[in-house]
């Protein structure tokens, strides 16, 4: 951020294709919407070039990326409840699901059984409550610690550590029905 | 347990074919490099805002002390006084000489001013030390009570000619936010409520749709230094190259405000 700070463009290049895909599936997940995701992905990496003279390397950058794509989200999260129904905003994952499970690399047995498991635990983590679910994300995706995750979603330690346990409880559970 | 759960979700997350828009890919590495290019804003732009903030408290305090001594006088009379003096009301009270202008702080009150009312004053005295002082009242209060209503009609005249300005305003005047929601979009974009701006969009509003001076949201946006606001505009297809009444274009509003950042941004989206 500091060369991209100074005016060196390959390291903005560098940073974002090391971050996009987990950004946006970080936003896919919650929004269960493609286009939202990409919308608010282009919102977010403005936002991060705009800014990024304002970050202080003293804070991790993965922090502040995922506090930026959360706040975004809840903006747009509001936004879109009072224009949209939810239903429209679920109709992808269903989507996502479906493409998983006919990989046209589906030759052999152990492959299949495990896009079919992947498939399964996409549409379960999809299926958790909004805030088990942002939690879970910014754990996997943006590789946060329980504190990290407090501080952006704005709740508390002992609060985002239990909404941690129980997606990791109902994900678990998911999966071993599955198995 | 826990790593079994992350590696089938990183293994499910690998498997699974949807990925970002190559569109966004390009329009954002564009972008970071165009502000990349853009010459830094000098740090004395940017404390700016902080002499003007203390210099406008400054202002506002003054105003307050001078103020001050006029509103908690108890004595002061009142505008409303001064312009509805009833008819039974004792006519002596004589005129100070900047008739219903409330007194400066540490003048006497006008109840103790030393001319008293004529029915007060003992008939002898009155004729024989105040008698142009009794006359000049006696004129006087016909006078005040003229100014009186002198002063009503013309309140009622200045209060006709406002209204027909204000007519005549708003005849000219675009809608007001409420009612026409390309005026709250326009408003939402100029204050930076991201979050507003987003949920108009969401509606049927025409993004550029212009103010009575033919200014367009992005416009508006760009001169007040909106950065975010121009790229959520940008990025719902707002016209770059807009031109309101004055010949402005949303380039030359970023220019005049200098927000490099945002003519960057502009000037990525095809402004010319």
């Amino acid at each position: 951020m500091g060369r991209y700070a100074r005016g060196e463009a390959a390291a903005f290049e560098l940073l974002y294709r090391r971050h996009e895909l987990r950004v946006w599936r970080y936003l896919q997940r919650n929004l269960k919407n493609a286009a939202t995701a990409d919308e608010l992905m282009q919102e977010v990496w403005f936002a991060v070039a705009r800014d990024a003279s304002r970050y202080l390397p003293s804070a991790r950058f993965t922090t502040w990326l995922f506090s930026i794509a959360h706040n975004r989200m809840i903006d747009s999260i509001r936004t879109r409840r009072r224009h949209m129904s939810l239903e429209s905003l679920g109709h992808e994952s269903e989507e996502v699901t479906r493409q998983l499970t006919a990989d046209p690399g589906a030759s052999p047995v152990a492959a299949a059984v495990a896009r079919d498991e992947a498939a399964a635990l996409i549409r379960a983590v999809e299926d958790l409550p909004r805030e088990q679910r942002e939690a879970f994300l910014l754990q996997v995706e943006g590789d946060l610690d329980v504190e990290e995750i407090a501080r952006i979603t704005g709740s508390s330690f002992e609060t985002t550590k239990s909404r941690l346990r129980y997606a990791r409880t109902k994900l678990r559970q998911m999966l071993k029905e599955y198995v | 347990m826990t790593e079994d759960l992350d590696e089938i979700y990183r293994r499910a997350s690998a498997l699974d074919p949807s990925r970002p828009s190559e569109a966004v890919r390009r329009k954002v590495l564009e972008h970071a490099a165009a502000l990349a290019a853009a010459p830094p804003r000098p740090a004395a732009n940017r404390a700016r805002w902080r002499p003007a903030i203390f210099g406008t408290l400054a202002a506002a305090g003054l105003a307050g002390l001078l103020i001050m001594p006029r509103v908690f006088n108890p004595h002061a009379p009142t505008e409303s006084a001064d312009t509805s003096v009833p008819a039974e009301a004792p006519p002596a009270v004589a005129a100070p000489p900047l008739a219903g202008a409330p007194p400066l702080a540490g003048a006497p009150p006008v109840n103790s001013a030393p001319i008293q009312p004529q029915n007060a004053q003992p008939e002898a005295a009155a004729r024989s030390r105040a008698q142009p002082n009794a006359r000049s009242l006696v004129e006087a209060t016909p006078r005040t009570a003229d100014a009186s209503r002198q002063g009503a009609s013309r309140l009622e005249a200045a209060a006709k000619s406002g209204a027909a300005a204000e007519n005549t305003i708003a005849s000219v005047q675009p809608a007001s936010p409420q009612a026409d929601p390309s005026a709250a979009l326009r408003q939402a974009a100029e204050t930076g409520d991201i979050q507003k701006l987003r949920a108009i969009l969401g509606t049927q509003v025409g993004i550029d749709a212009p103010d009575a001076r033919g200014r367009t949201a992005l416009m508006l946006a760009a001169s007040r230094g909106q950065a975010e606001s121009v790229d959520v505009l940008l990025a719902h297809g707002a016209d770059p190259n807009a031109v309101d009444s004055d010949g402005r274009t949303p380039l030359k509003a970023a220019l005049a405000a200098d927000q490099p950042a945002i003519v960057a941004a502009l000037r990525r989206a095809g402004a010319r």
